[in-house]
C-alpha cells in the first residue's frame, strides 16, 4: 500500500470551512460588514449583549466553529496555490499555512475561555 | 534503429495565471478570502476580550470606509466561493442514482445554491427580526 | 479516403507542427506546412496529407479515425484534442499549432511515451475481482440499470491522455496516479460484480495517489467520451479520507 498521506485531515477541515461558508458566509459579511456598522436593517446589539453571546456556550461553539473552519479552509487554499505558484517546497508552505491557522484556532479557544462563562 | 532520448518539456511557471486555469487560480483565492473574513471576526472577538473601549474602537474602524471596501471585496470573494463550491461539490460524491439514473450534476449545484441561498436568507431574516 | 488533392479552388490552411527526432534534433523545433482542405477535414487527415504528400518523415500516432481507440490525443491550438475529432474548418483561418500532448516526454514528433500511464493502470487491479467465487452452474451476474449507471461512464474511457495533458498536478507531479487511472479504477470499484474495492482503495490513499488533486477539474472538461474523471478522483478523496479515520475501527471489527 502506498504511503499514506496526512491530507485528509487538513481535506476534511478545508471541506467544513468551505460548506459552512457557503451556507452562511455572504450573509455573515453582509450583516458584520455593511449592515450592521451603518445600521442598514440591523445595528450593533451593544457590548453587553455581544459579550453575553461570547458567554454563552452555544455562543463560543458558533464563534469558534466560523473563526476556526473559516482559517482552516483558506490555510488549506493558500498552501495549494502557494504549491501551484512553486513560492517554495511544499514541507515549508504546509507549516506555514496550516501553522497559521491552528495558531489562529488556539487565539480564538484562548479568548473564548478568558471571556469567561 | 533511431536513437531513444525522449524530450522532456518543463511546466511553464506560470501556467496558474494563463487559461484555461485561471478561473481555478480565481477560485482558489476566493478561498484565502474566506480566511481573511475569518480573521476579521477573530480581530473582533479580541476586541470584545479586551473590553468596551476596545470594541467601540473595532465598531469604529467597521464604519470606515477602508473596512467597507475590504468587506465587499470578501463578499464578492465569499460569493464566487458559494457558486464554485456548489459546481464542486458533486464531484466529491458517487455518482447518485435515482430511479435508474444518475442525478445530473447541475441538480445537486441547484440544490445546494438554493440551500445556500435559504439559509442566507434565514440568517439575515433573523438578524433583523431581533433588531426590530 | 478523401482526396489528397482537391480542386485549385479549395481553401488552404497552415499547420504548425512541433517537430523532434532524437538522431538529428537537439530539441524541438516548428515546422510549417500548407495543406488544402474540405470541410470533412480533420486535423488528422491533414497530418495524413503531410505526411503522404509533403514531409514523410512526420510521426503520430493514430487509428480508427473516429474517436474511439484513444491514439491521436495531442495538442491543437494549445487545448488537448484528439486529432480525428478536431476539424481544420473549425480552425481556419489559422495557422493551427499541433505539439504533442502537455506533460508527456516527446518520444518523437507528436509521439509521446505511454508506459507509465499503462503501469499506473496495472497497478489498480483493472479487472473484476468476485465477492465470492462463482460456478458456473450460478449463470451469469445480473446487474439493474440503476447499477450500470453507477459505474458506466467511468468505463468509457478510451485512454487517449488528454486528461493527463490537462491537469497542472500531473504537470507537476509525473508520480500522481492521475485522472485516467482513477476513472479506471471507480469503473471496477463502482462495479456491483466487483468485491476489490479495498484492494484498489489502498492503492491511492498516498500523495501521489488522490491526493496530488486539487481539483481543477480540466479533465472532465477535455475528455471526448464525457467519462467524468475529476468525479472519478474526488469521491475517492472522500473514500480515503473516511478510511483514514475509520480504518481504526476496521482493526477492531478483525476485518
Amino acid at each position: 500500500m502506498s504511503k499514506r498521506s496526512t491530507a485528509p485531515i487538513f481535506w476534511l477541515l478545508f471541506g467544513a470551512g468551505g460548506m459552512v461558508a457557503a451556507l452562511i458566509g455572504p450573509a455573515l459579511i453582509l450583516l458584520t460588514g455593511v449592515m450592521a456598522p451603518f445600521d442598514l436593517g440591523v445595528s450593533f446589539p451593544d457590548y453587553g449583549t455581544l459579550l453575553a453571546f461570547a458567554r454563552h456556550p452555544l455562543g463560543k461553539l458558533a464563534l469558534l466553529a466560523v473563526i476556526a473552519l473559516f482559517l482552516w479552509h483558506g490555510a488549506e487554499r493558500a498552501c495549494l496555490t502557494l504549491r501551484d505558484m512553486r513560492v517554495g517546497p511544499g514541507w515549508l508552505l504546509s507549516w506555514a499555512t496550516y501553522g497559521i491557522a491552528g495558531l489562529g484556532s488556539l487565539i480564538t479557544l484562548s479568548l473564548l475561555l478568558a471571556i469567561g462563562f | 534503429m533511431s536513437e531513444y532520448r525522449p524530450f522532456h518539456r518543463p511546466q511553464r511557471p506560470f501556467w496558474w495565471a494563463r487559461a484555461p486555469y485561471r478561473g481555478y487560480s480565481l477560485r482558489e483565492l476566493s478561498g484565502v478570502g474566506v480566511a481573511l473574513y475569518g480573521a476579521v471576526l477573530l480581530a473582533g472577538l479580541a476586541c470584545l476580550w479586551r473590553g468596551p473601549a476596545a470594541f467601540a474602537s473595532y465598531r469604529a474602524w467597521l464604519a470606515t470606509p477602508g473596512s467597507l471596501l475590504l468587506h465587499l471585496l470578501l463578499l464578492a470573494a465569499m460569493l464566487l466561493h458559494m457558486v464554485t463550491w456548489f459546481q464542486t461539490l458533486p464531484k466529491t460524491m458517487p455518482k447518485l442514482i435515482i430511479g435508474g439514473v444518475a442525478v445530473p450534476q447541475r441538480r445537486i449545484t441547484a440544490l445546494g445554491l438554493a440551500t445556500a441561498l435559504l439559509c442566507c436568507a434565514a440568517l439575515l431574516g433573523a438578524a433583523i427580526g431581533a433588531a426590530s | 479516403m478523401p482526396d489528397s488533392a482537391p480542386a485549385s479552388t479549395d481553401r488552404t490552411i497552415e499547420l504548425r507542427v512541433l517537430r523532434y527526432r532524437p538522431e538529428l534534433d537537439g530539441h524541438p523545433f516548428f515546422d510549417h506546412y500548407t495543406v488544402a482542405y474540405s470541410d470533412d477535414m480533420s486535423v488528422l487527415q491533414g497530418l495524413q496529407v503531410i505526411k503522404d504528400s509533403l514531409d514523410s518523415s512526420l510521426s503520430y500516432r493514430w487509428s480508427c479515425r473516429m474517436a474511439v481507440c484513444g491514439s491521436c490525443g495531442m495538442m491543437i491550438n494549445g487545448a488537448p484534442r484528439l486529432a480525428c475529432n478536431s476539424f481544420l474548418r473549425d480552425l481556419a483561418p489559422g495557422p493551427v499549432t499541433v505539439e504533442p500532448l502537455e506533460n508527456f516526454p516527446i518520444e518523437r514528433d507528436l509521439v509521446v511515451t505511454v508506459g507509465d500511464f499503462v503501469k499506473k493502470i496495472e497497478g489498480i487491479y483493472p479487472y473484476l475481482i468476485p465477492k465470492t467465487a462463482r460456478r458456473l452452474e450460478e449463470g451469469e451476474y445480473l446487474q439493474t440499470p440503476a447499477e450500470l449507471a453507477a459505474y458506466e461512464s467511468f468505463s468509457d474511457c478510451i485512454n487517449c491522455m488528454l486528461c493527463y495533458a490537462a491537469c497542472p498536478q500531473f504537470g507537476a507531479n509525473p508520480d500522481f496516479i492521475g485522472p485516467g487511472a482513477m476513472a479506471i479504477l471507480q469503473r471496477y470499484n463502482g462495479d456491483s460484480r466487483d468485491g476489490g474495492q479495498q484492494q484498489r482503495l489502498d492503492r491511492i490513499h498516498g500523495e501521489d495517489g488522490v491526493w496530488s488533486c486539487t481539483a481543477v477539474g480540466l479533465c472532465s472538461d477535455v475528455c471526448p467520451k464525457q467519462v467524468d474523471p475529476a468525479n472519478a478522483v474526488n469521491q475517492n478523496k472522500t473514500k480515503s479520507a473516511f478510511d483514514f479515520f475509520l480504518r481504526f475501527l476496521k482493526r477492531e471489527t478483525g476485518q
